[in-house]
C-alpha cells in the first residue's frame, strides 16, 4: 500500500507545487491590502451596498482582521483552490487512473483494491494538508506587517476546517470514481458537491430563520462558527471529518464490489 | 504439480442484456501453451479479465492456479503475469521505474532479469513512458509480465505492434517460460501469430468455444500448399511421378523454365519429399498449413449462440477429406 501512495505522490508532486504557489500568489495578494482597507471607506462602501449582497458574499465581518482573512481566503479564494485541488486529485485517483489503463495493470499484480482505495485517500489527504499548512504559514507570515491580529490557535482550526471541507468534497470524487468510474463524472460530483455546500451556506446566511440550510451544508460545518475569531475546536468540525473517514471506507468496499470498466 | 493452472466451467458473463460469454470451459495444464484464437467481441478479453479478477463472473466456476480469483486476491495475482490487450502506458516516468514499482508490488524479481529481458527485446529504460512508440510500450508490457517468472502468464493479443523480429523473441520467451514449467494463456484474433506456440488451441466465436484442437495434430494433418519447378521433364511425366502422392487442386504446367506444379498437399512431409527427390527440382515451396483458413470458415458457419454444443475438434475440419478449404459447407 505504501507503494501505490509514495508513487502518487511522486507523480503529483509538480502539481502540488502549482497549486502551492497559486494559493501563496493569492494571500500574497489579498493579505497586503488590508490595512488600506480599514483606513479607507470600506465600512461606508459595505453600508452603500444591500445588506442580502454583503451576507451573501460573506464580507459581514470584513473590516476585522480575522474577518477580512476568512472572507477572502478561507471563504473564497482558499476554499476554491483547495477545494479544486482536491477534487482534481480525488477524481484522478480511481476514475482517472482506471481510464487511463493504469489501474487495470496495478490490480493485475499484488494489489488489493481496498488497499489501493486506502493509498490514494491517503494521499490526497497529505496533498490537501500540505496545501493548508502553505497557506497556514504564509497567513502567519503576514499576520504582524498587515496588522491581521490574528492568533495561531484559531488560525490552526481555520486551516483543519479548510482542510476538512477540501477532504470532505474530494472524498465525494473519489468515492464516485469507486463505485461507478469515469475521471469527469467524478469531478463532477465532487465539484457539484462543493457548489451546492457553498450555495447553501450563502442562502443560509440570507434566511436566518432556517437553521436546517445552515446545518445541511459542509460549508457552514466548516466555517460557520468563525473559527478564526476564536472560541472554536477541530471537535467542533466532526460532522465534515465523519465524511472525510466514512466515504472512502465506501469507496473501497465499493470497488471491492464492481467490475472494473475497461 | 497436479492442479490445473486454469479451470474454467461453464462460465458466463453478462452486461445488462448482452451477453458476453454464455458458458466457456478451458482447461490449462502447468508447463503448456494454450492459445485462445477469435474475431473481434468473441468474448477473449472478458475471459482473460476474469481470471485476472478485474471482472467478475456471472456464472459458472473458475479457478486459477487452484484458487477462486476473487478469494485469491493478491497473493494469488503476484503469481500471474498479466498483458492486457489495449495497454495504456502514459505518465513521465521512465520504463526502469515503471518495472521498479511492479516489482515492489509483485513477488520478487530475480536481480538483473527486467534489464535482461528489455534487452533481448530491444527496449530502452531510460526513456518516459510517454514517448515511447506503440510498439515499445508492448515490449515494457511483455517485460512487466515476464520479469517475476510468474506460475501463469495471461497475454492478450501480445504480439500486437511487435515487428517480426520482436515477435520472435517473444515466442521464444514464451517457450522458456513453458520449458520452466510455467502455464501459458494467449490470446489473438489470428491463428498464424499463435500456431507456432501453442499446445493447444479454444476457438471462441460469441461468448463460446466452438472448436478445439491439438496444434501439433493439426499441422501433422492440415493440407499444405506445395508450388515446385521440375526441370528437364515435361508435364506427363512429372504426372507419372506424383500421381501416387495425395494431391488436390493439382495444376501442372509446362513452362520454358520446366514443369510448375501449384498443388494441395494432404500427406506426410516425408513421402513428398523423398517423392521428388527423383526429379531435378529447381524451385520448390512448402507452405505451412493454413489452419487460418479452417478457423475463418468456421467462424462463417451457421449456428444458434443460444444453445450450448460440444466443441468440434479442429482436426475434423483440415483432416484429408474434411479439408479447410472444404470446412466452411
Amino acid at each position: 500500500m505504501t507503494h501505490v501512495l509514495w508513487r502518487e505522490l511522486a507523480g503529483s508532486w509538480r502539481s502540488t507545487a502549482l497549486w502551492s504557489l497559486a494559493i501563496v500568489g493569492i494571500l500574497s495578494l489579498y493579505l497586503p491590502l488590508y490595512p488600506s482597507l480599514v483606513g479607507g471607506d470600506m465600512q461606508a462602501l459595505l453600508d452603500s451596498l444591500p445588506p442580502d449582497l454583503v451576507t451573501t458574499l460573506g464580507y459581514d465581518d470584513i473590516t476585522s482582521g480575522p474577518g477580512y482573512v476568512q472572507a477572502t481566503f478561507y471563504g473564497l479564494m482558499g476554499f476554491f483552490l483547495v477545494t479544486a485541488a482536491s477534487v482534481g486529485w480525488a477524481s484522478q485517483a480511481v476514475g482517472g487512473h482506471e481510464q487511463s489503463g493504469r489501474l487495470e495493470l496495478d490490480l493485475a499484480h499484488g494489489i488489493g483494491r481496498g488497499r489501493y482505495v486506502l493509498a490514494q485517500a491517503l494521499a490526497l489527504a497529505i496533498r490537501v494538508l500540505v496545501l493548508v499548512l502553505v497557506g497556514t504559514a504564509v497567513v502567519l507570515g503576514f499576520n504582524t506587517s498587515a496588522e491581521l491580529e490574528l492568533e495561531v490557535g484559531p488560525v490552526l482550526v481555520a486551516g483543519a476546517a479548510l482542510a476538512g471541507l477540501a477532504l470532505f468534497c474530494g472524498v465525494w470524487a473519489l468515492l464516485a470514481g469507486a463505485a461507478i468510474g469515469g475521471r469527469a463524472l467524478s469531478a463532477g460530483v465532487g465539484a457539484l458537491v462543493a457548489v451546492a455546500g457553498y450555495a447553501l451556506n450563502a442562502v443560509a446566511a440570507r434566511t436566518p430563520d432556517s437553521d436546517w440550510i445552515a446545518a445541511s451544508s459542509p460549508y457552514s460545518w466548516a466555517f460557520g462558527d468563525a473559527p478564526l475569531q476564536g472560541g472554536v475546536t477541530v471537535a467542533d468540525q466532526w460532522p465534515l471529518w465523519l465524511f472525510v473517514v466514512a466515504l472512502p471506507a465506501l469507496a473501497m468496499l465499493a470497488l471491492r464490489r464492481r467490475d472494473l470498466r475497461g | 504439480m497436479s492442479t490445473a493452472a486454469i479451470e474454467v466451467a461453464d462460465l458466463q458473463k453478462h452486461y445488462g442484456r448482452h451477453t458476453a460469454l454464455r458458458g466457456i470451459d478451458l482447461h490449462l495444464a502447468p508447463g503448456s501453451v494454450l492459445g485462445l484464437v477469435g474475431p473481434n467481441g468473441a468474448g477473449k478479453t472478458t475471459t482473460l479479465r476474469i481470471l485476472l479478477d478485474l471482472l467478475r463472473p456471472s456464472g459458472g466456476s473458475v479457478r486459477v492456479l487452484g484458487a477462486e480469483p476473487r478469494r485469491g486476491g493478491p497473493a494469488l495475482r503476484e503469481r500471474i503475469g498479466y498483458l492486457p490487450g489495449d495497454l495504456r502506458l502514459d505518465g513521465r516516468t521512465t520504463g526502469r521505474q515503471l518495472l521498479s514499482f511492479y516489482a515492489r508490488v509483485s513477488r520478487p524479481v530475480p536481480r538483473g532479469r527486467d534489464e535482461q529481458l528489455a534487452e533481448r527485446l530491444g527496449l530502452d529504460l531510460s526513456r518516459p513512458v510517454r514517448a515511447l512508440s506503440k510498439g515499445n510500450r508492448q515490449k515494457l508490457g511483455i517485460v512487466q509480465a515476464f520479469m517475476h517468472d510468474p506460475d501463469l502468464l495471461v497475454l492478450d493479443e501480445p504480439t500486437s505492434g511487435l515487428d517480426p523480429l520482436v515477435q520472435r523473441t517473444f515466442l521464444d520467451l514464451v517457450r522458456e517460460a513453458r520449458h520452466n514449467g510455467a502455464a501459458v494463456l494467449l490470446s489473438s484474433h489470428v491463428m498464424s501469430e499463435i500456431q507456432h506456440v501453442a499446445d493447444d488451441v479454444a476457438v471462441l466465436a460469441d461468448g463460446r468455444i466452438i472448436a478445439t484442437g491439438d496444434v501439433a495434430a493439426l499441422r501433422r494433418r492440415a493440407a499444405r500448399r506445395v508450388r515446385a519447378v521440375f526441370a528437364d521433364a515435361d508435364s506427363e511425366a512429372v504426372w507419372d511421378h506424383l500421381r501416387h502422392l495425395p494431391l488436390r487442386d493439382t495444376a501442372l504446367a509446362d513452362e520454358p523454365d520446366g514443369v510448375r506444379l501449384d498443388a494441395l498437399y494432404d500427406g506426410e512431409l516425408d513421402a513428398l519429399v523423398k517423392t521428388i527427390s527423383g526429379l531435378t527440382t529447381a524451385e520448390l515451396d512448402i507452405q505451412e498449413p493454413d489452419l487460418e483458413d479452417a478457423i475463418l470458415q468456421l467462424y462463417k458457419r451457421p449456428r444458434d449462440p443460444a444453445t450450448k454444443r460440444p466443441p468440434l475438434d479442429l482436426a475434423s475440419l483440415v483432416d484429408a477429406r474434411g479439408t479447410a478449404r472444404e470446412a466452411g459447407r
